[in-house]
């Protein structure tokens, strides 16, 4: 088996599509992250001083009322209201995680997703499938060698990708002198680690699905029609948001999410109480979202292998 | 254990066609190649040759039917007999965008064969100086000799080439068959799949011939070529005339396609000689024509095609 799966190693480094891939997993983040970085960067003296000088009526307003701008403690108003009018918005790792950094992770996953699927694909393209089972007849071993590496490779580039996505964005906030909240970090690298887990999941259901179609261009015509079409068809149905595959990713990525429900008729009249069956907001935690996708991927896991190893090979 | 080292016993392969109907391409057929030897296995396109291989190396599956390599039962038993198995399907199929080299290093170590193996084996095969280029700059020749490379990474026991000389030149054919000869000296067992049987006879020691998924004859090359009548060629200036007075006495006559001489089955040229003598017809020529693989396996073949029912698409021409 390791002989195998330095084999299969091997294979996808030569391959020079998913090397393309591989590369753009490292580029694309770093583009998103160089262009927060530009976009937050400090305003200069002489910004900050015009700005100062024209926004003096609202800050004074602000510390008299401070909810009304968005702040907590008056202490804070000047440096929100002078942001507004620097058109300048500090760099805020936390909030970055469901702004940037949901991006970081859909754009992780969509290119470790076609790496597994142009991994798998080539092999049935090329024919070279038959070639490879001439010298390794236990199918089980080839198909589990094939993902395992796919698996890997999608979660250490994921997870090394976003965490250096977020590592670097913390040491510019602190080059910067901002205040980093204690614990933002550590979530921040949850979140990535989630994140990348749900990317190389991800691949492999990817791979799992051309082994089963033996192309890539049906998988992911397929991926791209549960994505596109997926949500609109769950709700022309009418089955709950609880079911639809975005809402699940979410409850992964973000740990846990909230979708509503429709209630009961007479809710309206009684009034909603909270965490009875009238209460709109329902949560869709971390566990939810897993067994959703969790089942998915063993059910199309499990038919991969099954037909891979029962039907004949061109 | 048998010495037989390719035995199938009733082996059937059915394939659903998109209709929903049911085509039969190899229909209870009962293989046995021998250790040793190059044996020919021969059939008309179509008639379910690389259909058997694909089943005895595991790629497709038996609807029907038992088999052996090496006296073990495959496919369950595949795992431990493949190594000695080196085989070529079809048309040599590797990854278009990796050398030839890096194909055959990736099958090398796949069985854990050291790297220098392959060095010698694109020797071997001539492609030395070509192995780092991509496999899909690669003539047929060439992916042939990498196909045929990638089996000598195995050091086999048992060789199955099917259709090797497919779409090769002259000079092409005759390396590959010469290249066969010589595994088969040095004690290999070939399993040669083909239908040009010219190709075939040079080199075969045995040989079965299977038409429409059926084994229509079977043993060494001698055996096949005896039987059958005996037949002569008969050159006269004026072949019809000829021909009336040969059917006239009794005897079997045919025109071969070039139309200029006679085909006349007996197995005495002076009774020949002497009816067309008495006609006041000379001959200019008499030439026995001695039974080839190809005359038998047109017989066999041509007899089983007349004689089976409609419906099966596999019938194809033999050249
Ligand atoms: N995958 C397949 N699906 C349906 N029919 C097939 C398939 N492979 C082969 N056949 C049919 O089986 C018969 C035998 O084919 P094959 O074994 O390739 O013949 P040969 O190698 O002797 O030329 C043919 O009629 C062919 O059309
Ligand atoms: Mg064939």
């Amino acid at each position: 088996m390791r002989q195998l799966l330095a084999v299969e190693l091997t294979r996808l480094r030569w391959r020079r599509a998913v090397l393309l891939l591989l590369a753009a997993a490292v580029v694309v983040p770093t583009l998103i992250a160089a262009t927060l970085i530009w976009d937050t960067r400090p305003p200069s003296q002489d910004d900050l001083d015009a700005a100062r000088a024209s926004a003096a009526p609202e800050i004074a307003q602000c510390e008299k009322r401070p909810g009304r701008f968005g702040v907590e403690d008056r202490a804070l108003c000047e440096e929100q209201v002078v942001g507004w009018y620097t058109n300048s918005q500090p760099l805020k790792l936390g909030q970055q995680r469901s702004e940037t950094g949901l991006a970081v992770v859909a754009v992780l996953t969509l290119l470790v997703m076609l790496a597994g699927t142009t991994f798998a694909g080539h092999d049935w393209n090329s024919g070279s499938m038959s070639n490879q089972l001439l010298f390794e007849s236990r199918r089980g071993r080839v198909w589990a060698a094939k993902a395992l590496v796919v698996l890997v490779t999608s979660f250490v580039v994921s997870a090394v990708m976003s965490a250096t996505y977020w590592l670097a964005l913390w040491m510019v906030a602190r080059s910067r002198d901002l205040k980093v909240p204690d614990g933002v970090l550590a979530d921040c690298l949850e979140f990535a680690l989630r994140g990348s887990v749900f990317g190389a999941a991800a691949a492999l259901g990817a791979f799992a699905m051309t082994m089963l179609f033996r192309s890539t261009v049906a998988t992911v015509g397929v991926l791209f029609g549960v994505v596109l079409a997926g949500s609109l068809i769950f709700a022309a149905l009418g089955i709950s948001e609880r079911w639809f595959p975005h809402k699940n990713v979410s409850a992964i990525i973000k740990d846990g999410t909230r979708y509503y429900v429709e209630v009961p008729q007479h809710c309206f009249t009684d009034g909603p109480i909270e965490g009875s069956e009238c209460d709109q907001l329902r949560e869709l935690t971390l566990v939810d979202g897993s067994l959703y996708y969790g089942v998915l991927l063993l059910g199309v896991g499990t038919a991969s292998v099954l037909t891979f190893r029962r039907r004949d090979v061109p | 254990m048998s010495d037989l080292v390719i035995e199938t016993t009733g082996l059937r392969k059915e394939f659903r066609s998109r209709r929903g109907g049911l085509r039969v391409a190899v229909n209870d057929l009962d293989l046995a190649v021998p250790r040793g030897g190059v044996h020919g296995f021969l059939g008309p396109n179509g008639s379910g040759k690389t259909t058997t291989i694909r089943m005895l190396l595991g790629l497709a599956r038996a609807s029907k039917g038992s088999m052996e390599l090496f006296g073990h039962p495959v496919p369950s038993a595949l795992p431990q007999v493949i190594d000695r198995i080196g085989a070529v399907v079809e048309s040599p199929k590797f990854s278009p965008n990796f050398s030839g080299h890096q194909n055959l290093t990736l099958l090398a170590r796949s069985i854990g064969v050291p790297k220098a193996r392959v060095d010698a084996a694109v020797e071997t095969v001539g492609l030395t100086g070509r192995d780092r280029d991509r496999f899909k700059s690669y003539s047929l020749g060439m992916k042939q000799r990498l196909a045929i490379a990638a089996t000598l990474l195995k050091d086999p026991e048992l060789l199955i080439l099917d259709e090797p000389t497919n779409g090769l030149d002259p000079a092409g054919i005759r390396e590959i068959r010469d290249t066969i000869r010589d595994l088969g000296e040095r004690g290999v067992t070939v399993l040669l799949s083909s239908h040009i049987l010219a190709e075939v006879q040079q080199v075969c020691t045995s040989a079965t011939i299977i038409g429409n998924g059926r084994m229509l004859a079977s043993g060494p090359v001698d055996e096949l070529l005896q039987g059958g009548p005996a037949s002569m060629r008969v050159d006269v200036p004026d072949p019809t005339a000829a021909h009336r007075v040969l059917d006239g006495a009794g005897f079997v006559v045919t025109t071969p396609a070039d139309g200029a001489s006679l085909l006349v089955e007996s197995d005495d040229p002076s009774r020949v000689t002497q009816v067309l003598g008495e006609a006041g017809i000379w001959l200019s020529a008499l030439t026995p024509v001695r039974r080839d693989l190809e005359s038998v396996f047109l017989e066999l073949t041509e007899a089983d095609t007349l004689g089976h029912t409609l419906g099966h698409e596999a019938t194809g021409a033999t050249r």
